[in-house]
This record gives structure tokens, C-alpha cells and sequence, in this order.
């Protein structure tokens, strides 16, 4: 059973790169540890977060595909 | 808003012979300390003329790589319009103090953020567009990588302040670009005064550190530079070393504190002159030396003490409209 994420950000219906740079912007207020959730719906964030976060030495937890959106769950972990 | 504009053209004594004189354009004397005074100021008068513009609503969002922001942020907040401004993580520390110092507020780049653009500004480009399109009503984004007004700055007041200045003697023009909108709009008025001018287009070294300038390989070609591009009779390069070693030469030699870029041009300038056998030769200076100090020093191009003996020691400089 996983614990609720530390923080939780809505990106859906914004432009890339604005999810990605939302999501740097929450990672570098957290604590190494900390866990943020990221929900989006453009489908190309599906790559570009992941990469992101891979490339910055961060942790993907888990990535959930609904119907419309995708669920990060995304470890700080430097 | 009076003082834009109207800049010293000045003769570098020092570097000119008999027969190939150079002169430079001291942009630093606008009132936010560089050329894009011009541009900045044209853009919002442009769109206050347009209706676009509501004080006390209207957020100016830019994506600059620092004097466009600076010019916008200083000009901008005393119209009575809040300003953001996208800018990449490597501009200089100095530069990002006074963009926060003046009222802006600032969303910082890395080059990671979209994998389908380019590197640097390419990267503030791409988020100031993505904040400002799904909130139209309260963002408005001058762009002066597409906006004409920026072209029209310069078109309007530094090609006739160059050929006046030069008394139309002026030969070969250099500039650096990097939204192309000083070079286009400078070399569209002086050819037609004499369309024997040569112009000169100085791009920077890929990954470079020449703040305000591009290169056309990694980064792409803005829209209002595409639009007139055939202005360019020549391309230059100028690289990390070439500029930085021209900044130290302008210290010794002419006792100006210059940025980066005026590094470039000056090299380009002379690079052109040697190959002459007469000429007069106008580059534009966009900024001085004062936001590179950190630069200067971490780079090698003078120590603390050096560079503090060239500001003390500098010719030439101006008064900002904001204390540093």
C-alpha cells in the first residue's frame, strides 16, 4: 500500500513544456524523498516527463494510463 | 523614454588606420543599458496602439536571454503592466538580479525541458508560448523572435541614426543576431540609402557564451530574421575565445568596458578591415561590460582586480535608468 504523495500537481490541458517545467519546479521545492504525483493529459508528456525525470537522476515510481490521463508518481531522489 | 535611442557613435582610435576607420554604436547609453530598449519600447507601444495592452490587467510574458527582459521589464512596469519573464538557467547572475529587481518575475529554462526544440532560448520560447496560449486574456507575449515592431525599431530610429552619424559615409555594417531584428531593420534603411553597404552578420559558436547572440545550427532562425535574411551579404562566427579576447583588447586599448557580444563584433570588425583596402566600418555595441563581471572572471578574460580597475578606469559609460 502506498502512501500519499507529499504533493500532488495538475497539469492537464497545459502546453509543453509547462508540464515538464511544473514538474522540475515542485521537484526542486521537495525534499529528497519526497514524492510528487503528476497528472497530465497531453500524451507526449508521457516521454518527456519519464525522460525527464530519468536524465535528472529521479525515480518514476509508477505511471497509471487512464481513459484520458496519466498518473506520475515521481520519487525525488538527489 | 525620451533618452531611447540617439546613441554615441564613437571612433575606436586605436584600431583605425587611414585608411579603414571603425566606429561603434554604444547601445549601452539607452536607458536599461542596451539596443533592446528600441525594440522593447516599440513592441508595447505597438500593442498598447492595437488595444491589446489593459494596465493593471495585461502580464507582459517574454522569453529573453536577459536584455530584451531587462529593457521590457524597466519600460513595461513604468507603463503599468506586470511582466514575466522566461529566460534559460545560464544567463549571468547579475542580469537574472536585476530582471528581479526591477519587478519582473522570472521562470528559468534548462535545456531538458522539451526534447522537439532547440537548446537555450529555443527552450524559453517554447514555455513563454505554452503559458501565454491557453490565457489570452490576461498574457500578452511582445515575441520578438516574430514581432515586425522590432524590425520597425530599428528600421525607424538606428539605420537613420547611423547614416546621419556617419554623414552617409558608413561601408560595411556588423552586427550580432540573435532575433535578427537589429541587423535586418538597421541594414534595410541603410540600403536604401546606399545600397552599396555591406553587412555583416556575426552568429555565435555553438554552446557559446556570447549572451544575446545565436547560433543558427543548434539554435533555429527566428521568423523575423527569415523574413528579410537576404539583407546579409556576409556570415561571420565569433567564438568564446575570439570575443573575450577582443573585450580585453577594448579595455586596454580604447578603456571601454564591453559585453560579450560587442566582443564578437569588435573581432568581426576587424577581421573585415584587414581585408580592405578603405572602408568605414559601424558596429553596434549592444551592451556594456557591467552584468558580466562573474562572467569575465570565471572565463579568464581578467581577474577581479582587472576588471574592477576597467570599470573604474572606463570611458564612455552611461547612466542607467536603475541602480545595479
Amino acid at each position: 500500500m502506498s502512501a500519499s504523495p507529499t504533493k500532488s500537481i495538475d497539469v492537464r490541458g497545459l502546453y509543453c513544456p509547462e508540464p515538464v517545467f511544473r514538474t522540475k519546479m515542485e521537484i526542486e521545492r521537495l525534499k529528497i524523498g519526497d514524492t510528487l504525483k503528476v497528472v497530465a493529459d497531453d500524451p507526449e508528456s508521457e516521454e518527456d516527463i519519464s525522460r525527464w525525470v530519468s536524465r535528472n537522476g529521479h525515480e518514476l515510481v509508477s505511471l497509471n494510463k487512464t481513459d484520458k490521463d496519466l498518473e506520475f508518481v515521481i520519487k525525488k531522489a538527489k | 523614454m525620451e533618452r531611447i535611442g540617439h546613441t554615441p557613435l564613437v571612433e575606436l582610435k586605436s584600431f583605425s588606420t587611414k585608411n579603414v576607420r571603425y566606429f561603434a554604436k554604444l547601445e549601452w547609453h539607452n536607458p536599461f543599458g542596451s539596443v533592446k530598449d528600441r525594440a522593447a519600447y516599440w513592441m508595447i507601444k505597438d500593442a498598447e496602439r492595437r488595444g491589446i495592452l489593459k494596465k493593471g490587467k495585461s502580464i507582459i510574458i517574454e522569453p529573453t536571454s536577459g536584455n530584451t527582459g531587462i529593457a521590457l521589464t524597466g519600460i513595461a512596469t513604468s507603463l503599468g503592466y506586470r511582466v514575466e519573464i522566461v529566460i534559460p538557467e545560464k544567463v549571468s547572475d547579475e542580469t537574472k538580479n536585476i530582471l528581479r529587481h526591477l519587478g519582473a518575475t522570472l521562470h528559468e529554462t534548462s535545456d531538458d525541458l522539451c526534447p522537439r526544440v532547440g537548446a537555450g532560448t529555443d527552450q524559453s520560447i517554447a514555455l513563454a508560448k505554452a503559458i501565454s496560449k491557453p490565457r489570452p486574456d490576461i498574457y500578452y507575449m511582445p515575441n520578438q523572435y516574430e514581432n515586425d515592431a522590432n524590425f520597425l525599431a530599428h528600421y525607424e530610429s538606428t539605420g537613420p541614426e547611423i547614416w546621419e552619424q556617419t554623414d552617409g559615409a558608413v561601408t560595411h555594417f556588423v552586427t550580432g543576431c540573435g532575433t535578427g531584428g537589429t541587423i535586418t531593420g538597421t541594414a534595410k534603411y541603410l540600403k536604401e540609402k546606399n545600397r552599396n553597404v555591406h553587412v555583416i552578420a556575426v552568429q555565435a559558436q555553438k554552446n557559446h557564451l556570447l549572451q544575446g547572440l545565436r547560433n543558427f545550427e543548434e539554435s533555429l532562425m527566428p521568423e523575423l530574421f527569415k523574413r528579410r535574411e537576404n539583407v546579409v551579404d556576409e556570415w561571420m562566427t565569433a567564438t568564446n575565445k575570439d570575443s573575450f579576447d577582443s573585450v580585453k583588447q577594448l579595455a586596454e586599448k580604447e578603456n571601454m568596458l564591453v559585453g560579450p557580444s560587442s566582443g564578437s563584433v569588435m573581432t568581426s570588425m576587424l577581421k573585415k578591415g584587414e581585408t580592405l583596402e578603405s572602408g568605414v566600418v559601424v558596429g553596434i555595441f549592444a551592451d556594456d561590460g557591467r552584468k558580466f563581471r562573474s562572467l569575465y572572471v570565471k572565463e579568464g578574460v581578467m581577474s577581479e582586480q582587472e576588471y574592477d580597475s576597467a570599470l573604474s578606469n572606463a570611458k564612455h559609460m552611461s547612466q542607467l535608468a536603475y541602480s545595479l
